[in-house]
């Protein structure tokens, strides 16, 4: 058991060292830019990671991770907006709700507490259904939730931005909560609910016919991954400082899932290498988009490429590799099975 | 006129069959014998195209088609009468055999012909012409499968456990049929559990067991020997 | 008595244009067992086609036969470049490939077009409106509705009468069989993301003529109806697909005449949770479809 407990640190270890690195070069380099992506990069493992153990544990697909970040971002505002700011921030805001306050810090844990309880009440039906129509119910769930966003002028100023967030978010501070989320999605993956929730998606009637509740065990996955999108929702807003709807929408789904397809869903190390390898590629692609822009060689501007590559890549994967770059073995695994080798 | 040699055919790790070789010649009836398990209905669907092969070689005609597609087949004269007894059960009767004659969907009178001499020889199916084939009985299925197969206008047919599961005077019906058949000339390969019934129609059997070819010769040389029945019980 | 009257026109228009795009989702899924993403986007190509033969000339009907006719080949090109690289692995793989050719299209409108909306040739017969029992509405509807007869009717025969509509079902049921009587894959597969896009650009042209013109966007409203749809008819049953796109129709149109001003922009919100609602009653649809087949 020692053993095992040794190969999941070293994981976790492992992974918390590239964030660890990314910190350090970012403090070395000094450049705003840098610690910018280093920050998003961050906020993003947190999403990611989240996601994972919601569909890399039990094979589904779901659309309405992005939602619940948007519950996290606006519950830690409605917390944190200073209340000088409210009137002009929140004009319609229930009176009720105007003497709401918190620290930041745990304004953002309390946004992922309730994109967990909201997750925890509305998903459990969603979770008796499989393949297809688990996924497009998931989708319905993300256009409800943005619906509501859209319209609850009450909480979340309607379509128009909301601002007036503490711009509290440091790298170091998403540094440590990423690390945290690895851990956590780490040990869920390994915990005998992550087991039961992999199970399930191996072999479905296999599961059932052990006797393994199918629909709990996915909605406990589901919680978790809310909560942690809610984390990260709020970890961006107060990032960001002020943000609108259409935030949370089919174009952030679009950059996550692509994270995940593109590094493996089925482990936390996948998670963390795509949200890598899609982030600098993005950002070099995004260089090249301005560059094109201020050089002027098209008419108009140039817009959406970044989209376009991601999109290509991810079929690319899909096709080619469709476990993603890191399919089974998390690192941790992987550095055991070569020291044994080396041991001989 | 069908050639195996060597034939390997994998599930993932397992190998369900094992350097099978076997051959079948023009207007004859050939049976493969076995228990449950011992590959049959798996060399059966790779004959057909529907399985891949892992090694071996399998020609019709001289043409080697171990890799052809299940389109293919068909278009070559083989025609698979699998052992699920795949009726498409929301088709009704007269539109599974229309799909049966798929291949010459532009004959239209050909395939009037050939529906009404399958429906002379399943006059069960002409009642019934109509019907939803899924609503159909076990044994009016399996002559409904049977006579699709037929609308191909098949060189050689692979008939895979016609009895299975079947009330033994249909299974009478079915061996007659399958008589009958013999005797226009088609060629027919023949996966059987029940070896006596087998035995009476065939002019020569393979008997395989867990993946491999134990014993071969002609009908009456098989159904002499002693110990068939030891074969099945996997002795 | 003239309201019911409207409101009827009204379900039943919008249920004929809901009922052909579940159609369109369900013929694909019937067969493939997959689901189509990049599904809604064949109106946003079939409105940019448009668009672009805006001021050729052309009679109008040229256009939009055209338009059709490049959601066809739009709905051929998903199967190749998002399908077929991945089919055979799983439902999760082929939605996010078909988002990924959503995605694609989309900000290859951004990037060669524009983000904003742009007009699109309309002929005056849908800006005229009839009276009806005293009830006022666009002929449009009126034509929306002639339409969904005829596609639905020309879908029956095409699916009961023509041997390849005899494949197509017997595919959906047992996919290898059919290749085993010699029906090919690639032609089945083919013709049912043909007879989508045929669906889709025809419904694109009632659509985009609701709104009068297209952005990179719109195919995410259709897409949305398309699988709500499906999913409460039976994701597999044609009947279901028809039935849960006039239903779902019902529901919205109902909404918009019960729910109160304040809370009529949570509409949206209103329908899916409706729909959830009926999911916990019957998982499987309203309809279920043809016995299973195994994926291919």
């Amino acid at each position: 058991m020692s053993f095992l407990m040794n190969r999941h640190t070293l994981t976790v270890a492992s992974l918390c060292g590239l964030l660890l690195m990314l910190v350090f070069i970012s403090y070395a380099v000094d450049v705003r830019v840098f610690t910018r992506i280093a920050t998003t990069l961050c906020i993003n493992v947190v999403m990611v990671v989240g996601l994972q153990s919601f569909m890399g544990n039990t094979g589904i697909l779901s659309f309405a991770h992005i939602g619940f970040m948007g519950v996290g971002a606006y519950t830690s505002a409605l917390l944190t907006i200073p209340a000088q700011m409210r009137g002009m921030a929140l004009p319609d805001l229930y009176p009720f709700m105007e003497g709401l306050s918190a620290s930041p810090i745990l304004a953002i844990f309390l946004g992922g507490i309730v994109a967990a309880v909201i997750a925890a009440a509305v998903s459990y039906p969603l979770m008796r259904l499989s393949d297809a129509a688990a996924v497009i119910t998931s989708f319905a769930l993300l256009v409800v939730l943005h619906t509501v966003m859209l319209h609850w002028s009450e909480v979340t100023n309607g379509p128009r931005t909301l601002f007036g967030l503490p711009a509290i978010t440091s790298l170091p501070l998403t540094a440590i909560v990423a690390a945290g989320a690895i851990a956590v999605a780490l040990m869920f993956k390994e915990s005998r609910l992550g087991i039961l929730a992999r199970a399930t998606r191996d072999d479905e009637t296999a599961a059932r016919a052990m006797g393994i509740n199918t629909p709990r065990v996915r909605w406990l996955a589901f919680i978790l991954s809310a909560l942690l999108a809610g984390i990260g929702g709020g970890l961006w807003g107060h990032f960001v400082g002020s943000f609108s709807p259409k935030a949370f929408y089919l174009k952030e789904t679009f950059v996550i899932l692509g994270m995940l397809v593109i590094g493996g869903p089925g482990t936390i190390t996948g998670a963390v290498l795509g949200v890598f390898i899609v982030t600098a590629a993005f950002e070099s692609l995004r260089t090249l988009e301005v560059v094109l822009n201020s050089a002027q060689i098209f008419s108009g501007q140039v817009v959406g490429v970044t989209e376009i590559v991601l999109a290509f890549s991810m079929i690319a994967v899909l096709a080619l590799r469709p476990g993603g770059l890191v399919p089974t073995r998390e690192i941790g695994d992987a550095i055991v099975g070569l020291i044994r080798k080396r041991k001989g | 006129m069908i050639e195996i040699t060597n034939l390997d055919v994998r599930y993932g790790a397992i190998r369900a069959i094992k350097d099978v070789s076997l051959n079948v010649q023009q207007g004859e009836l050939v049976t493969v014998l076995g228990a449950n398990g011992a590959g049959k209905s798996t060399l059966m669907l790779t004959i057909a195209g529907a399985l891949k092969a892992a090694g071996g070689k399998i020609t019709f005609d001289g043409r080697d088609v171990t890799a052809a597609t299940p389109e293919k087949m068909v278009r070559y004269g083989i025609a698979m009468v699998p052992e699920t007894r795949d009726v498409f059960p929301d088709l009704t009767v007269v539109e599974n055999l229309r799909l049966g004659a798929y291949l010459h969907r532009s004959d239209k009178a050909g395939v009037m012909a050939d529906m009404e001499k399958v429906k002379d020889l399943f006059p069960r199916l002409r009642e019934r012409e109509i019907q939803a084939a899924g609503t159909l009985s076990g044994g009016e299925q399996q002559m409904l499968v049977i006579a699709r197969a037929l609308m191909s206008r098949p060189k050689v047919l692979l008939l895979d456990e016609p009895s299975l599961g079947l009330a033994p005077t249909v299974v009478d019906q079915i061996f007659e049929m399958i008589r009958e058949l013999k005797a226009t000339g088609i060629t027919i390969l023949l996966v059987e559990q029940n070896a006596t019934k087998a035995l009476q129609v065939a002019d020569r059997a393979y008997v395989m067991q867990l993946g491999e070819v134990v014993v071969q010769g002609s009908a009456e040389e098989i159904a002499g020997s002693s110990d068939l029945s030891a074969l099945y019980l996997g002795g | 008595m003239t309201e019911l009257i409207q409101f009827v026109i009204d379900v039943l228009a919008l249920g004929g244009a809901y009922a052909l795009m579940a159609l369109g989702l369900v013929i694909v899924y019937g067969i493939l067992k997959l689901v189509n993403f990049a599904y809604g986007e064949l109106i946003m190509v079939a409105g940019y086609t448009l668009f672009l033969m805006d001021g050729t000339g052309l009679p109008w009907l040229v256009m939009a036969a055209v338009a059709v006719l490049m959601s066809i080949f739009f709905g051929v090109a998903t199967d190749y470049v998002a399908f077929r690289p991945v089919r055979a692995k799983s439902v999760t793989a082929v939605l996010i490939t078909s988002f990924a050719f959503s995605t694609i299209l989309q900000n290859a409108a951004l990037l060669f077009i524009s983000p904003r909306a742009r007009n699109i040739p309309l002929p005056d017969v849908f800006s005229t409106t009839v009276t009806i029992g005293g009830a006022v509405t666009p002929l449009r509807n009126l034509l929306t509705i002639a339409a969904t007869i005829v596609m639905l009717t020309l879908f029956t025969w095409l699916m009961r009468r023509s041997i390849l509509g005899i494949a197509m079902r017997a595919a959906a049921t047992n996919f290898t069989m059919a290749r085993m009587l010699g029906v090919p894959a690639n032609l089945i597969i083919s013709s049912a993301f043909a007879i989508s896009g045929l669906l889709a650009g025809v419904v694109s042209l009632f659509w985009l003529g609701r709104i009068g013109s297209v952005v990179p966007g719109i195919g995410l409203e259709p897409l949305l109806v398309a699988f709500i749809a499906t999913v409460i008819g039976g994701m597999r049953s044609v009947p279901g697909a028809v039935l849960g796109g006039f239903l779902l129709a019902l529901i919205d149109t109902s909404l918009n005449h019960i729910l109160p001003q304040d809370l009529l922009k949570f509409r949206d919100a209103f329908t899916f949770s409706f729909v959830i609602l009926i999911l916990l009653w019957k998982p499987d649809g309203l309809i279920k479809g043809p016995a299973s087949g195994q994926r291919t």
